[in-house]
């Protein structure tokens, strides 16, 4: 009951907590934007690449998303989830703008795949303890390609996953679906990520065909 | 391969993404502990994971993070 201690205007300078951005100088919301929010440039960069699968539209989803992010700066409060937050608006941006210009049909090809063990494959006709070699073999291109060339939906749950680390909670709010799609997306995208790899793998002669 | 090692399978991303029930997450522990092809089966998805998210993570060119820097002042703020 501080407010009041013998102050009879204390009620109306209370301010909710989440107000304080509001109170900043437009310099002042610059400098903590660009302290708190520019050092996860690369980080959104690396899923722009991933999401919209080259580099110049990469650049452009990035730049659009952190002018959105600056300019609902005042919505986001201090001491949540920032990470999560600006990938719900890199995510919600490229599925609405960038989308629409390379869909592609691939939805049918990871029906397929639904339950592809790639270590299934591999156990099966290699010895024992190479299975992680071949892994080390895979270039660069060829696993950035797998998951890039995953339908859209696996692509973003799988990279949000397994790049970012996100939880099944935090990849349905930044998706916007509910957790038990988030989970059949990735097992799925997982199994098709797994199937493209292993196809590679036979087509460079890593592995005999099974 | 017997019922606890279909268990595990089963649920093996799970595990390896920590979204398993508490009891899970310790009988799934304790099984690995126990079954040599079921913990290497466990080290490849691990490593698979690995080696996507290292291969996967590319840093930004130079010319966009000069470029944000740059524009952030012209951006209607909210």
């Amino acid at each position: 009951m501080a407010g009041h201690a013998g102050d009879s205007d204390g009620r109306t300078r209370r301010r909710p907590a989440d107000s304080v951005r509001r109170h900043l100088t437009d310099s002042e919301r610059r400098e903590t934007f660009e302290r708190e929010v520019l050092p996860f440039v690369d980080q959104l960069y690396s899923a722009a690449l991933r999401y919209t699968r080259n580099p110049a539209d990469a650049e452009d989803l990035v730049q659009e998303s952190v002018a959105k992010a600056y300019a609902a700066f005042h919505q986001y409060r201090p001491g949540t989830n920032l990470r999560a937050w600006l990938y719900r608006i890199l995510t919600n941006t490229y599925i609405n703008a960038y989308r629409k210009e390379q869909r592609r049909p691939t939805e049918v090809a990871a029906d397929a795949a639904e339950d592809f063990s790639l270590y299934d494959r591999i156990a099966s006709h290699r010895e024992a303890a190479a299975e992680t070699v071949f892994l080390e073999r895979l270039t660069d291109d060829e696993v950035r390609e797998a998951l890039s060339d995953l339908p859209e939906q696996f692509r973003i749950a799988v990279y949000l996953a397994d790049v970012e680390g996100f939880s099944y909670a935090e990849i349905a709010d930044i998706m916007g679906t509910p957790i038990g799609t988030v989970m059949s997306r990735l097992h799925r995208g997982r199994s098709a990520l797994q199937k493209a790899l292993y196809s590679y793998a036979v087509e460079r002669g890593l592995l005999a065909r099974s | 391969m017997d019922a606890d090692c279909e268990h595990l399978v089963r649920q093996l991303h799970a595990f390896l993404d920590g979204e398993c029930d508490e009891g899970w997450e310790v009988a799934l522990r304790a099984h690995l502990a126990d079954c040599p092809p079921c913990l290497r089966r466990a080290d490849f998805e691990r490593r698979l994971r690995m080696i996507v998210a290292t291969r996967c993570r590319q840093a930004a060119p130079q010319v966009l993070h000069e470029r944000l820097v740059r524009m952030l002042p012209s951006w209607p703020q909210g």
